[in-house]
């Protein structure tokens, strides 16, 4: 019996220490984790879209519930008007998912860019899509309401010659970003507008 | 349904917890020696994996991150393991004799087996479903056991072989293994 | 004293060299040195769980309960995992992303629980340190040695930089999962071959 006793207390003080010990290290690092994130994975990505931009577009962000997912939008300013935005969509691609930033216009309803964000494939083939210029920049300037998938399955989209599968990881995250945007756009016009005053 | 096959076979294939992710080294290396050991390994693997998954799943979608204490995962993950393969140590020394004679030395080794450990983070990471989840915990199982028993009759046949001495027992088995990786990476972008 | 602490401390550097004497904790080994910086990165997270695990294992040895000993030192080491993930995502973010899911993963790591179980349980917290310290170290280099023989094989640089000059055709094979254990395999019979002399 005492034996019982003094393991129970051993591990309820033990778990006590560890509960004690975490919530204080999460406590202090939670403000800058959150800074990090919006530092190393975004911030480049937007910054490439927006790069003409007379504001910090991660400072000037809000966000929506979709369904049960979360979206972030990043809003910036042209001559003090905010008229573009840029939010993160994924597709499938050959390992793993590939993170996609996607730049609209909400006036003109055109894609500014886009950007990959994260991704796991093959260096040296699927990697050049965060690389490769060429293939990305095919988006800039499309009107939103064009078909994204690549040329064989109909649409206008070109691929990277040895990485079809990277490539159409891209378009299907391009793709889900249009859906996204034209079911939010009131939305999305509605919290841009509260921000740019 | 199709998705669901999808999954399994990316999870069993594609994504083969052994050869592509790396996870669950240690008893690909130590039990994979004897056919028979091999395959114990590898049933009480799929045995405890299921049952991790799920529980793991309900407990981080319906504890950690209704009360957003998502930082202690990795505390109470590893606990519910130890406590899982404790209880069906005993459950099963209990009712199934037979089965615990077989799988009975294999299971404390699973708590230390990453697989199961990484499994149910992958899980979580993937955002999976519930169904989902318990498809990707079983074909990951699945998986493992296959590229186990694989290796296992491969190592049985070097050890008749003359290998060079510096080469002998788990550096030839590493070998062995990259190639097996190598057969697997066909697999790449099949899904 | 001092002289069996120093024989504590560098038997984890080459007697007892935790990846390839022990053939433990080969998962992380295996899947994290597709770099020089990814392998000292996880190297050193390992060890910093590994010394305070062992710390304060030794200091509770004769508290903790015979019983559920091994129920205490997962929770003891889990909470030191979950400290480094937090930590390394809040100040290495780059890093913590690149490691992934091989973090929390340092607690299922049959060199930590190992050496807390084998040698921390049974001697005072300064053996047990510098076994910790020792192992830690062995285990650092062996990733960073492993890591710079993929990286310069497989992607033609070591920390980043070229050492083959342009024309070099990058190896893919040894980044990828086969080479990984290819070269381990390796790099043991190597071991095995200084060792025999």
């Amino acid at each position: 019996m005492r034996e019982m006793i003094n393991m129970v207390v051993v591990l309820t003080l033990l778990s006590v220490f560890s509960g004690g010990l975490l919530a204080a290290v999460r406590t202090g690092t939670k403000d800058k984790i959150e800074q990090q994130v919006l530092k190393f994975q975004k911030a480049p990505a937007i910054k490439q879209i927006l790069s003409d931009v007379s504001n910090d577009p991660l400072q000037d962000r809000f966000k929506i519930m979709d369904n049960d997912q979360e979206l972030t939008f990043f809003v910036g300013k042209h001559d003090g008007k905010a008229d573009a935005i840029t939010f993160e969509t994924s597709g499938k691609g050959f390992s793993g998912d590939i993170g996609l930033m996607v730049g609209i216009n909400i006036e003109s309803d055109e894609i500014i860019g886009v950007c990959v964000t994260t991704h796991s494939e093959t260096p040296g083939l699927g990697s050049k899509a965060k690389d490769d210029p060429k293939f990305v920049s095919q988006f800039a300037g499309m009107a939103i309401d064009k078909n994204f998938a690549i040329k064989k399955n109909g649409g206008e989209i070109d691929v990277m010659s040895g990485a079809t599968v990277t490539s159409v990881g891209v378009s299907l995250a391009a793709q889900k970003a249009q859906e996204i945007y034209k079911r939010l756009k009131p939305e999305i016009e509605k919290q841009t507008a509260q921000l740019a005053n | 349904m199709g998705d669901y096959f999808v999954l399994a076979i990316s999870c069993i294939f594609v994504n083969n917890i052994l050869l592509a992710q790396f996870l669950g080294n240690c008893p690909f290396l130590g039990t994979s020696k004897k056919m028979e050991t091999a395959t114990g390994m590898a049933m009480a693997v799929v045995f405890v994996l299921v049952l991790a998954g799920v529980i793991t799943w309900i407990t981080d979608t319906y504890l950690l991150k209704p009360l957003n204490i998502e930082f202690l995962r990795t505390l109470s993950f590893i606990l519910i393991i130890a406590s899982l393969v404790q209880f069906v140590e005993m459950f099963l020394k209990k009712s199934m004799p037979a089965l615990y004679a077989g799988l009975g030395i294999f299971l404390p080794l699973i708590t230390t087996n990453c697989a199961v450990m990484g499994v149910c983070l992958i899980n979580i990471n993937e955002e999976y479903t519930f169904m989902q989840s318990v498809v990707s915990s079983f074909s990951y199982a699945v998986g493992f056991g296959l590229a186990l028993v694989l290796f296992a009759g491969i190592r049985e046949r070097i050890i008749i072989a003359r290998v060079p001495k510096p080469l002998q027992d788990t550096s030839i088995g590493l070998v062995t293994a990259g190639m097996i990786a190598l057969s697997f990476f066909a697999f790449k972008g099949m899904v | 004293m001092a002289q069996s602490m120093v024989k504590e401390f560098t038997k984890g550097l080459w007697a007892e060299l935790p990846p390839f004497r022990l053939v433990l904790g080969l998962c992380p080994v295996l899947a994290v040195t597709k770099s020089v910086e990814n392998g000292i990165g996880m190297g050193i997270a390992t060890t910093f769980v590994l010394v305070c695990s062992n710390l304060l294992v030794s200091l509770l040895r004769n508290i903790i309960p015979a019983k559920v000993r091994i129920a205490c030192f997962i929770v003891i080491i889990a909470t030191f995992v979950t400290v480094v993930e937090l930590v390394m995502q809040a100040y290495t973010y780059p890093l913590f992303l690149k490691l992934g899911i091989f973090i929390p993963l340092i607690v299922v790591n049959c060199i930590v629980l190992g050496r807390a179980e084998a040698f921390a349980s049974k001697n005072s917290p300064i053996f047990a340190i510098a076994d910790g310290l020792g192992m830690g170290i062995g285990f650092t280099l062996s990733l960073g040695a492993l890591g710079a023989v993929r990286e310069c094989f497989g992607n033609g640089t070591i920390l980043g930089n070229p050492v083959f000059g342009s024309d070099f055709q990058p190896f893919t094979f040894m980044v990828e999962a086969p080479g990984a254990f290819v070269c381990l395999g390796l790099m043991l019979c190597l071991m095995n071959l200084i060792g025999k002399k």
